[in-house]
């Protein structure tokens, strides 16, 4: 009894040491593609920062717009556009990397698998990225232009923005993955209708007096007399 | 900016012309009947001119008013540069005021008399108090110093004139002039521009910082003259957006020129001083210091990523102030507005929301003065201010060291 037992774990422990040798080239091969493509990168991402650099293209850039600045004020549209590069090569060596991972494997589907859902990953985390810098670029927008309208409730209007498009972002990230999949459109309406439907009756009830004053007003009310302004900024 | 180029009718025009003993030019549209109006009442007593040039924008005619060759006067019009010359009133002024420098660099005109748009310094007084320093005492610029109350022009009084005196050492109270006058040289020199460094909006204290750093030199006259500014529909942060941003975009430009310079030099005045006529009665305070808690409150995360700590801790104590207590130190809105300039260089935030959240601590400031002069009289308002300007020289070091190693000297 006690030998079959040995006999058995000894065929199991064999059995899992083949399949990890028989692993072993197809992540081998992939490291190698993904380490080859990594300095691929960077040896463009250098060029490409040394020719934009010759051409002096954050001028260039800077003359025409400052959309760039405005939008990503900590770095340079040279340090964006080489970034681009090298990311674009370590995205493309994950990819070579998993079809070398196959060929050096002996188990078979895995990149069929896998390579379909790798453009849905890297548009995802665009979309992520995208949507988590605009819901601060506009939460920031917000917050400043509500403070100088003296708006005491200036930092809920930018929190309330700042959510709206992190909600918006989270739904398109999710429905992009293809996950969750009808219920996230409509978790997402319901949301989003809910805020709408919160905001429209908090203004509407909030300004019913004083519509109600305005419209009763309007007819009886004296010609104002513009005060003289005292102090002049300009 | 960009290169000013004229029609050819208006090239035709001023090739027949020549050159010129002086040009007027008025920096808006004016008809041709009032500006002949206007000019003969201001050269009825007669002058030493032999040949005047006056130039107005927009595209009516101005044949039919004097212009044959045996007359002194000549009337010549251009249009305005279709440039994105920003909200601001002062933006098109730029481009007109680049435009009338142009006419009289391309005519060789020995004085360039630069005029604001509605023409009401078309008056003889006003001419030669900015024409007869540049003929008689070769003066190369002349600012104009208007009637100013002492709650008037407070961003130039608070921002652009001390920094502009600090910076380049030329004490101007007008560093943003809608009437000025300038030689033959620095008429060149202006009509040039500037270099710009990816900045699309206008460039406005150009006017003053350039001769400025080309060593000219530069006399202010007292002007009985008023210009209203139709600020309608504007708000207060967009113009202080444009006016601070403008500065700080030509503090960048002209860095290597400032850190040299130390203290400033007065310089000469023309005329006597004119009294405002407006109101002096005492201005509330409340809402403004309402605006500068609400800021403080709210934009801390924005502050904080501009002020250095010291900065942030003063503003603090202040908002811990009774209205009444409610005092702004020199010192502190000196480096206020240096550490924005600093940010504004970095690019720390975005810009626009950088000069946005400037605003409330310009608020802040406005309260602070406003309570502190409300007692005293327009000339020691006066005085206050030349305190504040001297608060500007005293910390250009601490801007200097800031400018120049940012990361190492953050106190």
């Amino acid at each position: 009894m006690w030998n079959q037992v040995e006999q058995s774990l000894r065929e199991s422990m064999s059995r899992v040491f083949t399949k990890i040798a028989m692993l072993l080239p197809g992540i081998l091969a992939f490291i190698v593609a993904l380490l080859i493509f990594i300095a691929i990168g960077w040896l463009f991402a250098l060029i490409a920062r040394r020719l934009l650099l010759a051409v002096k293209f954050d001028e260039r850039i800077g003359r025409g717009s400052n959309a760039i600045s405005e939008w990503s004020p900590t770095y340079t549209p040279t340090l964006l556009v080489t970034r681009v590069v090298f990311w674009g090569f370590v995205i493309i060596g994950v990819l070579l990397g998993l079809s070398a991972f196959e060929a050096g494997s002996t188990e078979f589907g895995i990149s069929a698998y896998v390579l379909p859902y790798v453009p849905r990953i890297v548009g995802a985390t665009i979309v992520l990225l995208i949507g988590n810098v605009v819901a601060r670029f506009l939460s920031r927008s917000v917050l400043i232009t509500a403070v100088n309208l003296n708006l005491s409730y200036a930092r809920l209007l930018a929190t309330g923005v700042k959510w709206l498009v992190l909600v918006l972002t989270a739904a398109m990230v999710l429905d992009h993955l293809s996950i969750g999949g009808e219920i996230v459109d409509l978790a997402f309406g319901i949301l989003f209708g809910g805020i709408v439907l919160a905001l429209s009756l908090a203004v509407g009830l909030g300004s019913r007096d004083l519509v109600s004053r305005s419209l009763k007003g309007e007819t009886a009310r004296p010609v104002e007399v513009p005060q003289p302004e005292k102090l002049h900024h300009f | 900016m960009v290169k000013i180029e004229f029609p050819e009718s208006t090239r035709k025009k001023l090739e027949q012309i020549g050159a010129a003993d002086l040009l007027i030019g008025i920096t808006g549209a004016v008809s041709a009947d009032e500006l002949r109006t206007k000019v003969d009442a201001a050269f009825a007593q007669g002058n030493s001119f032999s040949k005047i040039v006056v130039a107005s924008a927009g595209t009516e005619t101005t044949d039919d008013l004097v212009n044959d060759a045996d007359s002194r006067f000549h009337y010549v019009t251009y249009p305005l540069p279709l440039q994105d010359s920003g909200a601001v009133p002062w933006g098109e002024m730029g481009i007109s005021q680049r435009s009338v420098l142009s006419i009289a660099s391309s005519i060789g005109a020995q004085v360039c008399l630069v005029l604001h748009a509605d023409a009401n310094a078309l008056q003889a007084q006003t001419i030669a108090l900015l024409v007869q320093p540049v003929i008689e005492n070769k003066c190369e610029l002349v600012t104009p110093i208007y009637p100013f109350g002492k709650y008037e022009g407070l961003i130039n009084s608070s921002i652009l004139s001390p920094l502009v005196r600090a910076l380049y050492g030329k004490r101007i109270r007008q560093p943003l002039p809608f009437d000025f006058s300038v030689s033959t040289r620095i008429c060149s020199r202006l009509s040039q521009g500037d270099q710009r460094n990816g900045y699309t909006g206008p460039l406005l204290v150009w006017p003053a910082t350039i001769p400025a750093i080309e060593s000219a030199t530069i006399s202010q006259a007292y002007l009985d003259v008023q210009h209203p500014v139709h600020t309608d529909g504007l708000e207060l942060s967009t113009v202080i957006a444009q006016l601070a941003g403008s500065a700080f975009l030509e503090m960048e430009t002209h860095a290597a020129h400032w850190q040299r310079v130390r203290g400033s030099q007065p310089t000469p005045l023309w005329g006597t001083p004119v009294k405002s006529s407006t109101s002096s009665e005492p201005v509330d305070a409340r809402p403004m210091i309402d605006s500068f808690l609400l800021g403080s409150s709210n934009l801390e995360e924005v502050w904080r990523l501009v002020l250095p700590p010291v900065t942030l801790l003063e503003l603090k104590r202040l908002t811990r102030l009774t209205p009444e207590q409610f005092r702004m130190p020199d010192a502190l809105w000196v480096r206020i507005v240096y550490d924005f300039a600093l940010a504004h260089r970095l690019r720390t935030i975005s810009r626009t929301h950088l000069l946005g959240a400037f605003t409330p601590l310009y608020l802040g400031w406005v309260a602070s003065y406003v309570q502190e002069v409300a007692a005293v009289t327009p000339t020691a308002a006066e005085q206050r201010l030349e305190q504040l300007a001297r608060a500007y020289e005293d910390n250009k070091p601490y801007l200097v060291s800031r400018w120049r190693w940012p990361d190492r000297f953050n106190p």
